[in-house]
């Protein structure tokens, strides 16, 4: 790993387009990275439930190269992808379906599958936000020989003593009705001012709800949904490739004895819980997210065993 | 192409300076031993390194073995860019052994204060990223809650809080009278061997162990009792909620010092939201001689280099 926290140097960054299916659906996905992506290795990035995956992890903003962690890690020499989840973004949304964290798990087959393939890698590093931590979850727990390391952000279990998910049960009469919501600015500004205002600046939540409402005016409800009503949806008993878990410190999404109760439960002995200081729900693009990429790079980056008993 | 195979990038070869130096608590003298590459400014800050209940200070940290260049932590992060410093606590190593005392928790916390005094005196006031094991992080985390003014971030490896479900301390109760008896308790190589097949055997290659016994007999063929009887009989001895700064738990996977709950206790209490929990795989007790130190390395590096908060919501 690097001295400190990981520079952000601005090397070009290749950025490139890439599409799979599964199924009759059209995934959408992409890829960026330094120089060639030849021996590099790959770190896919899942999205959460209200935004499709670049403006999570590609947001280019004049002057912040630090809101683009794709940029940050492919600059680290990482192999960089995202991949829009169906009904999100760029993937096809044509389903009469919620698209729940079971059909994310199931778009992270086919694009796994996808990465694998182009780069030649065995396995993966794989990082989720939010309901993408779950779908990555969920992916892990049926796929784990495809996942090397496995960083979780803004994770909830099973829900219990979680003020946002409280808040957004009020709500779910209206989600089970229907298989979108509809999105605006001002819905895209709570999710940085629910837990604790001030932790982003104004300029990056208005790139930000610009970027998300260039994809989207709407957006698949079964994430909602499944957060609502059907956690725990993952068994941590079942995820056994090493973990870091990622918590924000006003992070309303869950309280802080169920990711405590969640991480105990990990078997993997090669893992890592860090809450991450005056950050709430969306780190990535909060005034703290160095403090997040210097985390992420030094669990992807982690030496290996050389014994394991 | 296959699994991507990372190692500890620590540079090697550039030369290390090391300096000892001497302070007193009262009328004890206490050692330390400082390095550093070029100019001691701890270009990422400044090191203290706090040794644990059955060696000294330089055995631990700074262990010279045969063909392998990184087993001195202290040399590994002074060429990483830290002013990295250890104290032989009273009544271990070359400090003093004179006063009729176990040199308890609390008296290693008295000396992590004269220790720190000196650093100051000489470096500046610049809080200090520290480190102990074991009873050292006991020392540690006291020192901590006494002046978090002088603690910038806090390492606590093969820590132990309460006790309860402690195997180690199951097994060394069974001697707590022999340790009650007397200040000091003998240790030879036997005894030292024993710190890493206590608990898995194998997680520790044979020429590190025997390095380390010379290293630690070469100083101390006896030492103080206090920690020992700390540990066995007057736990808890720090309280997490006044431990007010940026803290790791380092917990070896088969460490067995700490039941897995009594440290999951303890971190949930910590007060600072800016606070990690590492379990560190294929590692026992001793976690920087072990065949896995690498990884111990790099946590604790990564700790240590973290980015401080831009935003801290006041």
């Amino acid at each position: 790993m690097t001295a400190s926290a990981p520079a952000v140097s601005l090397a070009p960054v290749t950025g490139e387009e890439h599409w799979t299916h599964k199924g009759e659906v059209r995934l959408a996905l992409w890829r960026k990275y330094a120089g060639s992506p030849a021996g590099k290795p790959p770190l896919l990035f899942v999205h959460g439930s209200s935004m499709a995956s670049r403006p999570a992890f590609d947001l280019e903003l004049e002057g912040r190269p630090a809101s683009s962690v794709m940029n940050v890690f492919a600059r680290l020499g990482y192999d960089t992808w995202c991949v829009d989840m169906e009904g999100y973004g760029r993937s096809d949304k044509h389903r009469p379906i919620n698209a729940d964290i079971a059909t994310g798990a199931d778009d992270l087959e086919a694009a796994s599958a996808y990465v694998l393939a182009e780069t030649g890698a065995d396995r993966l590093l794989l990082y989720g936000g939010s309901s993408g931590a779950l779908r990555a979850a969920l992916f892990t727990e049926r796929h784990p020989e495809r996942v090397e390391r496995l960083a979780l952000l803004a994770l909830v279990w099973t829900g219990e003593g979680s003020p946002t998910l409280e808040q957004r049960r009020k709500k779910l009469p209206e989600y089970l009705a229907r298989t979108r919501r509809p999105i605006d600015r001002a819905f895209l500004r709570t999710i940085f001012e629910r837990d604790h205002p001030g932790t982003a600046d104004d300029r990056v939540i208005e790139a930000f709800a610009d970027a998300v409402l260039a994809y989207d005016d709407s957006v698949p409800t079964g994430t909602y949904v499944d957060m609502c009503t059907n956690l725990p949806l993952v068994d941590p008993a079942r995820i056994p490739v090493p973990t870091l878990v990622l918590r924000g410190q006003w992070d309303g999404i869950a309280s802080f004895e169920d990711v405590v109760a969640f991480f105990a439960r990990l078997p993997n002995p090669d893992k890592h819980l860090a809450v991450v200081p005056g950050v709430a729900h969306a780190s990535l693009h909060e005034r703290n997210g160095a403090i997040v990429h210097h985390l992420l790079h030094a669990f992807f980056d982690r030496p290996t065993p050389v014994h394991r008993g | 192409m296959t699994t991507h195979a990372r190692a500890f990038p620590a540079p090697s070869g550039t030369p290390v300076t090391g300096q000892e130096h001497w302070t007193k608590k009262g009328d004890v003298r206490l050692f330390l031993w400082n390095k550093h590459v070029g100019s001691p400014d701890g270009r990422l800050g400044r090191i203290l390194f706090v040794h644990g209940s059955s060696m000294g200070s330089q055995p631990t940290f700074d262990l010279k073995v045969p063909g392998r260049d990184d087993s001195s932590a202290m040399d590994v992060f002074a060429r990483l860019g830290y002013d990295t410093w250890c104290v032989d606590m009273e009544g271990y190593g070359r400090s003093d052994k004179h006063r009729p005392i176990n040199a308890d928790i609390a008296t290693g916390a008295d000396d992590l204060e004269a220790a720190t005094d000196y650093i100051f005196s000489i470096r500046g006031n610049a809080p200090l990223l520290v480190y102990g094991i074991s009873s050292g992080a006991l020392r540690a985390a006291l020192f901590a809650q006494r002046h978090p003014e002088r603690v910038k971030r806090l390492a606590l490896d093969a820590f132990v809080w309460t006790g309860e479900g402690s195997p180690t301390l199951e097994q060394r109760r069974k001697k707590l009278p022999e340790y009650r008896s007397k200040h000091r308790r003998p240790i030879d190589r036997e005894f030292v061997r024993s710190i890493f097949t206590r608990d898995h055997p194998g997680t520790a290659d044979d020429v590190v162990i025997e390095a380390f016994a010379d290293a630690i007999l070469a100083l101390d063929d006896s030492v103080p009792t206090g920690t020992y009887v700390d540990m066995c009989a007057n736990l808890p001895v720090v309280d997490p909620e006044k431990i007010l700064v940026p803290t790791i738990i380092m917990r070896g996977q088969y460490d067995g010092i700490a039941g897995f709950d009594d440290l999951v206790r303890f971190f949930t209490k910590l007060p600072n939201p800016d606070k990690q929990f590492a379990v560190m795989p294929g590692i026992a007790h001793a976690s920087f001689h072990q065949k896995n130190y690498a990884i111990v390395y790099h946590i604790l590096h990564g700790f240590f280099s973290q980015p401080d908060p831009i935003y801290r919501g006041h």
